[in-house]
């Protein structure tokens, strides 16, 4: 055996793992600023929420602010891992947009696999701005009300409201699951009943 | 050092950097946004 290569290829992979290891919590940030470079995308993002109208389009969470325009994945509680690594979760004991009521997503801050948590920049939303919601080929519009951090254990963001909104909760700080970061938007249109 | 303990101490290594690897992944995976 030629100890001499071998130690020379082992170093390599050792260097290459724990190069993934540091580099991949930081490929979110190299992508945000990448796609943010011009400031073109945010705009594409703001219009597509504005729309009002939609061809055929799978169920989808758009978030200018973030950069995020990512399916809306559904599965049962069963599957909570699973859907969780594909990305934006819908949950299922919520509502959905068209009845009103709480819609919550739930996506990962971050994680090893594509896509490297949606809700990444999920802290980069502030208040009064929209988020829009493509649910069965009809745009929905909200604008965020409240943005708060709560125990995991505060269960009370997942129960129906009398309003129209959505829940977009995920992890927090970043790199730790010990609170959650949680904002809440309230129906804008169609419907306009924002109180 | 001869090459062969250094060959031994590198695999060592790479096994360690590989459950490393696999545990932040599967901390990851199960930390739940829930």
């Amino acid at each position: 055996m030629n100890y001499k290569r071998a130690n020379n290829i082992l170093l390599g992979l050792i260097i290459a793992v724990n190069l993934y290891v540091i580099a991949a919590p930081l490929l979110p940030v190299l992508n945000f600023w990448w796609q943010n470079r011009d400031g073109t995308k945010q705009v594409v993002l703001q219009s597509k929420v504005n729309a009002t109208q939609t061809g055929p389009e799978p169920n989808q969470l758009i978030i200018p602010s973030m950069l995020l325009d990512e399916k809306v994945h559904e599965a049962p509680i069963s599957q909570t891992i699973p859907v969780l690594r594909k990305g934006v979760w819908r949950w299922p004991e919520g509502s959905t947009p068209d009845k009103g009521s709480n819609t919550i997503f739930i996506g990962h801050r971050f994680t090893y696999f594509n896509p490297r948590g949606v809700f990444y920049y999920l802290d980069k939303v502030k208040l009064n701005q929209t988020i829009g919601v493509v649910w069965n080929n009809k745009h929905y519009r909200y604008k965020v009300t409240n943005i708060k951090t709560v125990k995991p254990t505060q269960t009370s963001i997942l129960n129906s409201t009398k309003d129209s909104r959505i829940t977009i909760f995920t992890c927090t700080p970043l790199w730790l699951p010990k609170y959650r970061l949680v904002v809440t938007a309230q129906l804008i249109s169609p419907t306009g009943d924002l109180r | 050092m001869s090459e062969k303990r250094r060959f031994w101490i590198l695999l060592t290594l790479l096994l360690l950097s590989l459950a490393l690897a696999v545990y932040i992944n599967s901390s990851y995976s199960t930390s739940l946004g829930l």
